[in-house]
């Protein structure tokens, strides 16, 4: 019994990083007004170029070029958004397409492979030896330094957003970018601050996948994380604590899934495979039906703010 | 645009066609070549999987050729004989083909590109993968007169039955057959626990499923298997969980038929190989030995090269027919790649590989094909 939980909970750990960091990062833009569905192809950015600038230097450092390839994609999704004003979901679907399409394009031209990158130095575990095989507690070591940093950003957003200057602006272009603009702070660099930060949150993401979780950039990556991540977003009602809190709670429902699976086959037989697969999904939805029209999302969400518009 | 090029193509022929008379007797060898056509899926190229094998099978098997960013070079033939298995050099003799292969980018190339190479006028059209099933149809019936090779799957008809056409030859794996050997040998380098990670819950894969349990019942009935499905063909973070649960319960053999799920179970043993744990997994479809070449007890490949190559054979000897055929252990379609590594009984183990690898071959041992055979099967005894 012990041990089925001591593996939960590290298999959550393990599982959790990419979707908290892209969640995150997610609430954070759209907080600013700003609908964020290129996730996805932020975090596709962010795996590949950590996984390529691996090989070049050290893994950590791939990891910061993978934060700064989510957020050269973001500040393209920014540009069209706050900038040229046009449909920011529109923006955020093309964004997905061009890099799905970008990123096998780049496969095949830099390493000559449909399937995947040369292999690189994965980012080591940070073990304390004989701790990691107490039962429970040892389940929160032997993680990469990802999954503790996974655990700060939501609490450091959260508290970003809350407690410093630049939260209070931010989730104020989110509600009422016009009164914020009366008072002379400028709407679009706000929002554009907050649209980068969510790419490099994205990107960190992504790079998890390739720097922690396996150790090159695989073809699919990042799988449908991105929406989920999304929808995580959503299910935690815009803010970071709840995205977070909603990816981590869909990394559990998996290694609850796993789990069962291997040590009571019999329990996990109760309820089909496809309903298990499928309840992140539809809690997701349920949680959409329950909460009504607006359900905590900002005010000006998905509005490009014109200044002449009243 | 697709059409344009074919159009353009259809032109360049007609008009080599027009220019030959002009030179009397020109290259009867270059005539008497086949040409055989493969159509990749959208996996393509690089791969390391389905479409680099049969790539393989045609270009350096058959032509002795390779192809290097763009075009093909001759292969020396100490290269070409060191992308073949032992057992099978002696049988894969260089032909007189000319390989013209087009690659897929997405599911609507399929159709056209099968097209494109029967107007090239290829001999032998070969389509990888099961994917390919409805465009092979297509194109077979509007082109009665070309022959083709389908890869992994039956030509079925709308309501999935299956339905055979006279010019089409289908290849399928005995896959439950090559997971019996996998099963068999994990059985004796476990000693009480193994792990199967499969991907989506579906028939195909329940196959690999029954095959690896029937064999590890058949080397040690008393080793416990642990079966885990991530529900996904793409997802290596969800491969990498699966694996971790199985390890973190004792398994020390995890047998992985997951797709890409796979490269992330794969991942999760060389990490715990390598924090020291005496583990091991198993690979599929094609030898992974690279992927973790201390963690690599063997892998269940799929010998679609040989398939190809067989098709390409018959089709230089005139002898090329279509039909349905399966391909297990007796003809070769499925084996186990060499096992380099060390554990304890090793010998004994690979002995009995062998022994029942002949069984098997002889149809003295039916291997259950899906969990229902499973519950029936009774291991032979040793």
């Amino acid at each position: 019994m012990l041990e089925f939980f001591h593996t939960l909970l590290f298999s959550t750990l393990e599982a959790a990083p990419p979707l908290v960091f892209a969640a995150v990062g997610a609430s954070l833009c759209e907080r600013a007004g700003v609908v964020n569905v290129g996730v996805e192809g932020m975090m596709r950015a962010g795996a590949f170029a950590a996984a390529a600038a691996a090989l070049v230097m050290p893994t950590p450092l791939g990891v910061v070029v993978g934060a700064l390839a989510g957020a050269s994609l973001a500040a393209v999704h920014g540009l069209l958004c706050i900038r040229l004003r046009s449909d920011q979901v529109v923006s955020g679907m093309a964004l997905n397409l061009v890099m799905l399409a970008l990123g096998t394009f780049l496969l095949e031209a830099v390493f000559h492979s449909s399937s995947g990158s040369t292999p690189i130095t994965q980012l080591s575990r940070l073990s304390l030896g004989s701790i990691d095989a107490v039962p429970l507690l040892g389940a929160l070591f032997n993680h990469s330094a990802l999954t503790y940093l996974a655990v700060l950003a939501p609490l450091l957003a959260h508290w970003a957003l809350k407690h410093t200057r630049w939260g209070l602006r931010v989730r104020a272009v989110g509600e009422q970018p016009q009164a914020v603009a009366a008072v002379g702070i400028p709407v679009g660099t706000l929002r554009f601050s907050a649209v980068l930060l969510s790419g490099a949150l994205a990107g960190v993401g992504g790079a998890v996948l390739s720097t922690a979780t396996l150790d090159h950039f695989e073809h699919h990556m990042p799988s449908g994380l991105g929406f989920m991540a999304v929808a995580a977003m959503v299910f935690g009602r815009w803010t970071p604590l709840g995205a977070a809190g909603a990816a981590t709670f869909f990394a559990l429902a998996d290694s609850l899934r796993i789990g069962l699976a291997s040590s009571a086959p019999s329990l996990a037989q109760l309820v089909p495979g496809g309903v298990q697969l499928a309840l992140p999904y539809a809690l997701t939805l349920l949680v959409l039906a329950v909460q009504g029209q607006r359900g905590g999302a900002p005010a000006a969400l998905g509005q490009s703010f014109d200044l002449e518009r009243r | 645009m697709l059409r344009t090029v074919a159009a353009c193509a259809l032109l360049l022929l007609i008009g080599c066609k027009k220019s030959e008379p002009a030179v009397p007797g020109a290259t009867p060898a270059a005539a008497a070549a086949r040409i055989v056509g493969v159509v990749t899926d959208v996996g393509g190229r690089g791969d390391q999987s389905f479409n680099d094998s049969a790539l393989r099978g045609l270009e350096a098997w058959a032509a002795a050729q390779q192809y290097q960013s763009g075009s093909y070079a001759p292969l020396s033939p100490e290269a070409r004989t060191a992308t073949i298995p032992e057992a099978l050099r002696a049988k894969v003799t260089p032909l007189s083909v000319k390989p013209l292969v087009l690659q897929s980018k997405s599911p609507e190339d399929y159709q056209p590109n099968l097209q494109l190479l029967v107007d090239q006028r290829a001999d032998l059209t070969v389509g990888v993968g099961f994917l390919l099933e409805n465009a092979v149809e297509q194109v077979a019936k509007a082109n009665p007169k070309s022959s083709f090779l389908l890869i992994d799957s039956p030509i079925l008809d709308a309501q999935g039955q299956p339905a055979a056409l006279p010019n089409v030859r289908t290849v399928v794996f005995r896959e439950e057959e090559g997971s019996f050997l996998a099963g068999v040998l994990a059985g004796f380098a476990a000693k009480d626990t193994v792990g199967f990670v499969g991907g989506m819950e579906i028939p195909l894969i329940k196959k690999f499923e029954a095959g690896f349990r029937a064999g590890v019942k058949t080397a040690n009935p008393k080793v416990k298997v642990l079966v885990g499905y991530t529900g996904s063909f793409d997802n290596v973070a969800a491969g990498k969980q699966l694996a971790q649960d199985q390890l973190a319960k004792g398994a020390e053999v995890v047998f992985q038929a997951a797709g890409s799920d796979g490269l992330g179970a794969i991942q999760a043993v060389k990490e715990a190989k390598a924090a020291g744990k005496r583990v091991f997994a198993i690979g599929v479809d094609s030898d992974q030995a690279h992927l973790a070449p201390d963690a690599m007890l063997t892998s269940m490949v799929k010998r679609v090269d040989l398939a190809v190559y067989e098709a390409a054979k018959d089709l230089s000897e005139g002898k090329f027919t279509g039909g349905d055929r399966v391909m297990g252990l007796k003809e070769g379609g499925v084996s186990l790649a060499p096992v380099t590594l060390d554990f304890e009984g090793k010998a004994a183990a690979l002995a009995r590989v062998d022994a029942l690898q002949a069984l098997v071959a002889q149809g003295k041992v039916q291997v259950p094909a899906n969990l229902k055979a499973l519950e029936t099967f009774e291991p032979p005894a040793p």
